[in-house]
């Protein structure tokens, strides 16, 4: 299938936001949806030949208090390769899991809650550890949260014991 | 002596059979899997949310440690990425010397890996000899970028220095001289009743499960599916140069092996090509300024490409700024290694855990980011 | 392929190994000698290295900190710091290596290191690596490698066909684009901040430009200088002789960087951000003498510290060298309009047409409480009959008796100056070429050809005069004879026929002090019937009153005051000129400097805090 091909078929339907379909590169496609119709865009493209889910990902647009969720889909039969995005409110942030559609997405949405906090509603494993152990701060990932200092506070800093006069060149 | 219904292990997180630091939650019956869960985190650095914190070049130094053994794809998907969000070209030899590099990766993975089977079934001639052979690759990596494991030599624009006529003849050695090995290695590992009874018909991938799962790479060809970005999606020059995608259809550790074997020789048909038809000319390209004051447009892209794991890409954004706005590692063993162990490991017997994790190409770092 | 088949014996061929050699290396026995472009321990020279920190700014790890190194001396064009590497941090990308500013910094083939304190690992590159053994260089940045961007943004110029006939301003200004990408060439090290007379905000001021937010930009320009527009256009930039990137590539353009910002902030904006520089309610007057750099520089501060400012200029307009000596074809009055418009703004009252003589002076030093001279060297110098003879002749012109009339007839206020057909310059300085170019437009005028020699002391090399300077010059049609000295003007009918030269073998002698040696065997003679003289000009005091004449120190033609501009008067200041020599940037430096002593005096005289 042709990158064209597959514009006309979303066009004709799937509701995607006004003019935010777009071919980034040749054979990947990007565009953007309604939150509301995620789910029903995402199996009418598994339906059409998009059988796997590569990633599911976040980005956190802090300054427009939203968090934006990436599906990335390949189609092997259609040689091609689409990003299926989505805002959503950074407060209280939910969405829709799909892990009934691609069993995979349970760990992509398992680590999105823990490393955003967003919540996936039907994920069993939703407020489960995964790969932080005992973390007491707010998700990592966000943008808010700074490392440093949270290093700093955890961690003593190191400090070596040497001159300056010591290491001279002569 | 009351009976003992189920008893729950840790596999991990230091292993023989298992690269990298990782850990399987297993409840066993008798010797048989009967639940699994992954434990990862024991190797998370953070990386996501590094790379927000340091510009474009700086990164380079960064990213590679995703993978040690394959560190290239890292360096290359990044690049790629940001080339794709730039739109920046890169020119045609530097495009051709990145196929030689991820070659040359691939080999030294796949010699890695194939001899890394004697780990968990024991038999240790097999990692020893396969780690002589990947230096003499990484000879050549040190050759070419100054540095054996950590490269930090496919950059965005191109790659950061030409490789000359002399290192292309040190290389084209190299080749003839693993090629001339690789029977030894079919002797020694795929000949070895051992082996075979110890990985054939065990750690069995169906093609649906693959598929349902998203798993890519030689698990997924080894159920009789090409699936191959480098032909499907193609990058680079990989159109340009002919290699075949070896299949079987039966996904079982020893095939598995066998497929790794035979990429071995394809990759060194490619570099060979590589070697007989890069062009000349400049092989890199830079951004306005110093590169403290790099800066990408504004947008985002997702680049993939074919590791020796499987399909690998990075997820990017960029605010128009010095620095990534996020950066998101799809690393190739991210679902056999999480849903795979939870779904598929149930069943396998606990001796062949180990082997399970190991040609499935779990990785932990690529997991733990 | 075929598949292979289970095979007891295959596996027993490996035997064969058993009676080989090991591939395997006995370390330390063998030393093990790394690639070419190995990525081992760094070097670096201490001579060459600048301290300017680029590499720390790069390091991915934060490896490198720059420390101040005890007792040393930093040169101009240095700091006294250099990079520490710890390298426990280190992860050998070389990135360091490839943007280093000098190429001090290098990578050997050195790679062992074992100490069992981990402090030894902290390492201050040097020639001797930290082996001590002086390694053989590794990896190595080239062009491909570089991490900085050396070439210089080209600045337009109009063609010198499209110029030499005219006093239009030919610098055509970079273009936001082009400003943008200039920036981003600077790695903000600050090394030109040092050097700068003025000390002026350099490397924030780029920064604004790259970040494309100008109005920050005028604010850190009016931080020390109140004349980015004239200094936009006709500073000496001694800051970009010591840019870190002149070291490898092409200084970054920091005056046309500057420029860019004035010419390009809107006045509106450009109004706001001057004008809220006046805040503090300061007690006192000032008078300040002449309106050239200098003191338009210390009005400008001492108005916004609080003080009543009156400057007194002779001339009809205020601007002093800016208006009268430098040519228009690089500084447009538009530009000092527009700067001394902002300073007038703030509430600077400037009388022009205002002669001050020793009484005035007297009438200005009772009705203020301070006094600032700032007159410069506005007499035009011409070497005397008895050194050169004939150089008494009406049509032997001095440069500073040239130069002013040419701006004025430039600006519709006064007849076009006399030019000859053949005419002869004696001087390779900056005025020089002003004079020389500007004949050039005038001959062009007036004759439609251009007849126009400079002769030189100074041969090409040693030319005193800016490289662009000796090139424009040149593609409009200007001549050049270097390491000439007058002889003689010859004149014949009471007419100019032209100047005898004769070789120059050095100019300076070996204690570098000013001796010239000549050849008078090697004669050469210049046709011309006008000579111009360019060889310095010089002071006039005769306005200041005798009793306080007494008292001041002259040296060598200028007034001798500390650093602050105080004489041997508490009430009296000096900047500019007189204090300095001629230079806009350090007139600009000493008006401001100056003001803070100035400010310092009064409050202490009325006793504010
Ligand atoms: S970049 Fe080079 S010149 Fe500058 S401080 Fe570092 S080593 Fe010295
Ligand atoms: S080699 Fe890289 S990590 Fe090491 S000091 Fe230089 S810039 Fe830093
Ligand atoms: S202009 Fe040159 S010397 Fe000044 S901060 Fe920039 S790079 Fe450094």
């Amino acid at each position: 299938m042709k990158e064209q091909e597959l514009i006309d078929l979303i066009e004709k339907h799937v509701k995607y936001e006004e003019g935010s379909i777009e071919v980034y590169a040749p054979r990947k496609l990007k565009f953007i949806l309604k939150k509301d119709d995620l789910v029903d865009t995402l199996l009418f493209l598994k339906r059409n030949g998009f059988v796997q889910l590569s990633f599911i990902t976040c980005v956190d647009w802090i300054k427009d208090n939203k968090f934006e969720l990436v599906y990335g889909l390949v189609s092997w039969e259609h040689k091609l390769t689409v990003l299926v995005k989505t805002f959503i409110d950074r407060d209280n942030p939910k969405m829709i899991s799909i892990m009934d559609i691609w069993p995979t997405a349970k760990y992509y949405e398992q680590e999105i809650n823990e490393f955003f906090g967003v919540y996936f509603e039907g994920n069993p494993n939703m407020s489960k550890e995964l790969i932080l152990e005992n973390w007491d701060s707010m998700p990592p990932l966000r943008k808010d949260f700074d490392p440093q200092s949270y290093s700093n506070e955890k961690f003593e800093i190191r400090i070596y014991d040497y001159k300056m006069e010591d290491k001279k060149k002569k | 002596m009351g009976e003992i219904k189920a008893l729950q292990l840790f596999h991990g997180p230091n292993h023989p059979g298992m690269h990298g630091n990782f850990s399987v939650h297993i409840k066993v019956d008798g010797d048989i899997v009967v639940e699994a869960e992954a434990n990862p985190g024991m190797l998370h650095r953070g990386f996501e949310k590094l790379m927000e914190r340091r510009n474009w070049m700086q990164n380079i130094a960064l990213i590679l440690r995703v993978c040690v053994v394959e560190p290239d794809i890292n360096e290359a998907a990044y690049s790629m990425a940001v080339e794709t969000i730039e739109g920046m070209d890169v020119p045609e030899r530097a495009q051709w010397i990145r196929v030689m590099i991820l070659e040359m990766a691939r080999i030294a993975n796949h010699l890695m890996s194939l001899g890394g089977i004697g780990g968990p079934t024991g038999l240790y001639t097999g990692p020893n000899w396969a780690l002589v052979d990947r230096d003499l690759i990484l000879d050549i990596f040190e050759k070419i970028t100054g540095a054996r494991v950590y490269h930090m030599y496919i950059v965005p624009g191109g790659v950061r220095q030409d490789v000359t006529d002399e290192i292309l003849k040190d290389l084209e050695k190299v080749l003839d001289d693993i090629e001339k090995r690789l029977p030894e290695y079919r002797e020694l590992i795929l000949e070895h009743p051992i082996i075979q009874k110890r990985t054939k018909n065990i750690a069995v991938l169906t093609r649906d499960q693959a598929l349902s799962w998203g798993v890519t790479g030689i698990a997924l060809r080894a159920t009789g599916v090409d699936y191959d970005v480098r032909k499907y999606d193609p990058y680079l020059v990989y159109d340009k140069v002919e290699f075949d995608v070896p299949t079987v259809d039966f996904s079982d550790a020893y095939n598995r092996l066998w497929l790794k074997y035979q990429e071995i020789y394809q990759s060194i048909r490619i570099i060979r090509q590589v070697i007989e038809k890069m062009p000349s000319g400049k092989v890199r390209e830079k951004l306005p300024g110093n590169a403290l004051k790099w800066r990408v447009k504004k947008g985002d892209a997702y680049v993939k490409l074919e590791s020796a794991r499987g399909e690998f890409g990075y997820y990017m954004v960029s605010d128009g700024g010095t620095k990534p706005y996020r950066v998101f590692v799809r690393g190739a063993s991210y679902p056999q290694g999480l849903l795979g162990i939870e779904k598929g490991l149930p069943g396998t017997r606990l001796e062949d855990v180990a082997i399970w994790l190991d040609t499935m190409g779990v990785c932990a770092p690529e997991i733990d980011r | 392929m075929d598949k292979p088949k289970a095979n007891l014996f295959s596996s027993i061929k490996s035997l064969k190994y058993l009676f080989k050699k090991p591939v395997t290396i006995e370390i330390p026995k063998v030393y093990r000698e790394a690639a070419d472009r190995y990525r081992g321990f760094h070097t670096n020279d201490w001579d060459k290295c600048i301290g300017c920190g680029t590499c720390s700014e790069i390091c991915p790890t934060n490896a490198i900190r720059m420390e101040k190194v005890p007792g040393y001396e930093a040169g101009n064009g240095q700091t006294d710091e250099r990079p520490v590497i710890d390298y426990g941090r280190c992860c050998w990308c070389g990135f360091c290596v490839d943007i280093c500013t000098t190429g001090s910094l290098k990578m050997s083939k050195d790679y062992i290191f074992i100490s069992p304190d981990a402090n030894d690992f902290i390492y201050i590159p040097d020639e001797e690596g930290i082996n001590k053994n002086y390694p053989e260089e590794g990896y190595r940045r080239n062009d491909e490698t570089d991490l900085l961007e050396l070439e210089r943004v080209i600045m337009g110029h109009l063609s010198a066909e499209e110029r030499g006939d005219s006093f239009i301003e030919y610098v055509r200004g970079y273009s936001k684009e082009e400003a943008i990408r200039e920036a981003s060439r600077c790695v903000e090290c600050g090394i030109c901040t040092y050097t700068c007379p003025a000390h002026m905000n350099i490397p924030e001021y780029i920064r604004t430009i790259w970040e494309d937010d100008l109005e920050k930009g005028v604010e850190y320009l009016y931080k020390t200088n109140p004349l980015p527009g004239v200094c936009g256009r006709v500073c000496t930039h001694k800051c970009e002789s010591v840019c870190s990137l002149g070291h490898r590539g092409e200084p970054i353009a920091i005056r046309w960087l500057k420029r860019y910002i004035v010419d390009n902030t809107p006045d509106d904006e450009y109004e706001k951000v001057v004008l809220a520089e006046v805040s503090k309610p300061g007690k006192g007057k000032v008078a300040i003498i002449g309106a050239g750099p200098a003191g338009l520089s210390a009005a400008y501060y001492l108005r916004t510290l609080g003080y009543e400012v009156d400057v007194f200029e002779q001339m009809p307009l205020a601007g002093g060298v800016m208006r009268y000596g430098i040519p228009r074809y690089r500084l447009p009055d538009e530009a000092l309009d527009r700067d001394i418009s902002f300073i007038e703004k703030i509430g600077v009252r400037i009388h022009t047409n205002y002669k001050v003589d020793k009484e005035k002076f007297k009438e200005l030093k009772e009705k203020y409480d301070a006094v600032f001279l700032s007159t410069g060297f506005f007499t035009g110098r011409k070497l005397p009959p008895h050194i050169l003879p004939g150089s008494d002749h009406t049509d032997v012109i001095a440069a500073m008796d040239f130069l002013p009339k040419v701006r004025d007839f430039v600006r519709g206020m006064g007849e076009m100056p006399e030019v000859g057909e053949k005419v002869v310059i004696i001087g390779g300085g900056n005025v020089g070429f002003d004079v020389g170019r500007s004949v050039v437009r005038l001959q062009r005028m007036k004759y439609g050809k251009v007849d126009v020699t400079i002769t030189a002391l100074e041969s090409e090399d040693i030319l005193p005069a800016d490289r662009e300077e000796l090139e424009e010059g040149r593609e409009e049609g200007l001549k050049v004879v270097f390491s000439r000295g007058p002889k003689e003007i010859v004149i014949e009918d009471g007419k100019i026929k032209g100047l005898l030269t004769v070789k120059c073998l050095r100019v300076f002698d070996d204690e570098g002090k000013f001796n010239p040696q000549f050849d008078e065997e090697d004669k050469l003679f210049l046709e011309a019937d006008q000579i111009f003289m360019a060889v310095g000009q010089a002071p006039d005091y005769n306005y200041i009153p005798d009793d306080i004449m007494e008292k001041l120190e002259i040296v060598r033609g200028k007034i001798k005051a500390d650093e602050y501009g105080r004489t041997n008067f508490e009430w009296l200041f000096v900047g500019g000129d007189i204090k300095e020599g001629p230079d806009i940037i350090h007139g600009i430096a000493n008006g401001h400097n100056a003001a803070k002593a100035i400010d310092e005096y009064l409050r202490k005289k009325y006793g504010i805090e």
